[in-house]
């Protein structure tokens, strides 16, 4: 059970070899157009206004994608060293990223004396950089190198059924032998809560589990408004799913059946191995970049999908930039509708020609492969799609 | 007509879900649970939509998975679709609070 990775400095394992330039603007976009290789992170949300805590989970989000293992090194671009927030300043992301070992460039405009200067000095390191990450050799490493995020989506009740339970047979063989894997989307385990705090490796877990999920339930109390209305999305009600409870019950199965050894906050990196619950909103956009900024190399989309989509239907390719995304699906319609797009089917257990185990043993060694370099579908397509980090409080 | 099918998933529960489209009508046999149930369909359940295995009375909890999905919003026969029609979920219900 091995897949061949790229050796990093901190003993993480890379399964892709990006360099990434960070933060999104005219400078890295530029860079990145030029050197293949590169990529960086479209993001809207740059700190300014935000409280200290969302400014952290912006700059934590940002450090931790160029701490991800498929990034090999990476360029911080920025402006005078002396301005702006603390939590944001580009001398700060980049030692936060340097003191793993990483290799860290910065591009300063105001150093290099204006934008299409620094834009030319970022061309000429990324392309240094991207020749040097192109020597490091792939070796062999154990399944538990791995760090896994899943999320369940268009769910439909074949998720429940199947689908989850076969990537939560993935994720008991991942931290089995030793890494870590991590599920999310707080609003949905509203309904199966106890169950998970159960699961908790102390109480304290425990307490932690039931706690976000009340803080926000009572959010979705003050709203006023009944949150069937937004949550089962009317995608899961078309599928056969009533109510919020009912969608989170058939949600925690793809958290598999390990103990839960901790909650992470929104791009939060664990310190040690094992199953993890990551406070988060379930966006696509927002809950994969999440999971790769706290060290995912891979992140599984359980696609639902009942309620129907058109046929040569493409599934989101890239929402974690620098993390490869697997799309599987238990549902036979939604199989026959985005063939191509779809990277594993666990339909079969559905038609009774498998069972849950061997579908389970074919998605461990699918991820192997890919985890090895095989590409996602998502991967054969040019297109990296903005992000929306996960901030709390509002705006001012 | 062969008969249906639909997967109970805890012996618990009192909904399963079908595992083909289900018409008015249709015997539906089941699977999973403590028992072979067969019933007889009274409305048009879609692949995947729940079927009541067991007459549910107005406010009794609708139970799939082993636990509490939601109540029944009105007497619920067994046989009919479940859906949200005749349940309700009983959290996150802002609406609900506004009028206390």
């Amino acid at each position: 059970m091995e897949f061949r990775g790229f050796p990093r400095p901190d003993g993480s394992v890379g399964i892709r070899n990006y360099v990434l330039v960070i933060p999104e603007g005219l400078v890295a976009s530029k860079i990145c157009e030029f050197v293949p290789g590169t990529k960086t992170v479209m993001s809207a949300k740059a700190g300014a206004g935000f409280t200290s805590r969302d400014r952290e989970t912006i700059a934590r989000t940002l450090f931790g994608l160029g701490l991800n293992p498929n990034v090999s090194s990476v360029i911080v671009q920025g402006g005078s060293p002396k301005a702006g927030y603390p939590e944001l300043r580009t001398e700060r992301i980049a030692q936060e990223i340097a003191k793993y070992g990483k290799r860290v460039e910065i591009v300063d405009a105001v150093k290099e004396g204006g934008t299409l200067e620094a834009i030319q000095k970022g061309i000429k390191i990324a392309r240094e950089l991207v020749f040097e990450a192109s020597r490091v050799r792939r070796e062999p490493f154990g399944l538990g190198k791995l760090s896994l995020g899943v999320k369940c989506g268009h769910s439909d009740p074949t998720s429940g059924m199947v689908g989850n339970p076969v990537v939560g047979y993935l994720f008991d063989r991942v931290v089995d032998a030793g890494g870590v894997a991590m599920f999310g989307e707080t609003t949905e385990i509203i309904g199966a809560e106890h169950i998970l705090a159960k699961r908790a490796v102390n109480r304290q877990v425990g307490e932690e589990i039931l706690s976000r999920v009340s803080c926000i339930e009572k959010r979705a109390l003050s709203t006023g408004e009944d949150i069937r209305t937004m949550n089962p999305v009317p995608d899961n009600i078309a599928a056969g799913i009533s109510t919020i409870e009912e969608k989170s019950l058939g949600a925690i199965y793809k958290a598999g059946h390990q103990p839960i050894e901790g909650v992470l906050d929104f791009a939060e990196r664990p310190k040690k191995s094992g199953l993890y619950f990551v406070d988060s909103w379930m966006g696509i956009p927002s809950i994969f970049p999440g999971f790769a900024a706290s060290g995912a190399q891979l992140n599984l989309f359980q696609h639902g999908g009942g309620a129907g989509a058109p046929n040569n239907h493409i599934l989101n390719p890239s929402p974690a930039v620098v993390s490869p995304m697997l799309w599987t699906s238990a549902n036979p319609i939604t199989f026959a509708q985005t063939k191509g797009s779809l990277d594993f089917y666990s339909g079969t257990v559905i038609e009774g020609k498998e069972t849950l185990e061997r579908a389970g043993e074919r998605l461990v060694k699918l991820v192997l492969e890919i985890a090895s370099g095989t590409l996602t579908r998502g991967e054969t397509i040019n297109y990296t799609e903005p992000i929306e980090i996960y901030t709390i409080d509002p705006i001012f | 007509m062969a008969e249906k099918r639909a997967l109970i998933l805890s012996p618990k529960d009192n909904v399963a879900s079908v595992m083909e489209e289900v018409s008015s009508g249709d015997d539906v046999v089941t699977q999973g649970g403590n028992e072979t149930l067969l019933l007889q369909a009274i409305d048009k359940i879609p692949f995947g939509f729940k079927v009541a295995i067991a007459d549910i009375r107005q406010g009794d909890p609708v139970i799939k998975y082993g636990e509490i999905i939601g109540r029944a919003s009105h007497n619920i026969q067994k046989g009919a679709l479940v859906h949200i029609h005749n349940i309700e979920g009983a959290r996150g219900r802002g609406d609900l609070q506004k009028n206390k």
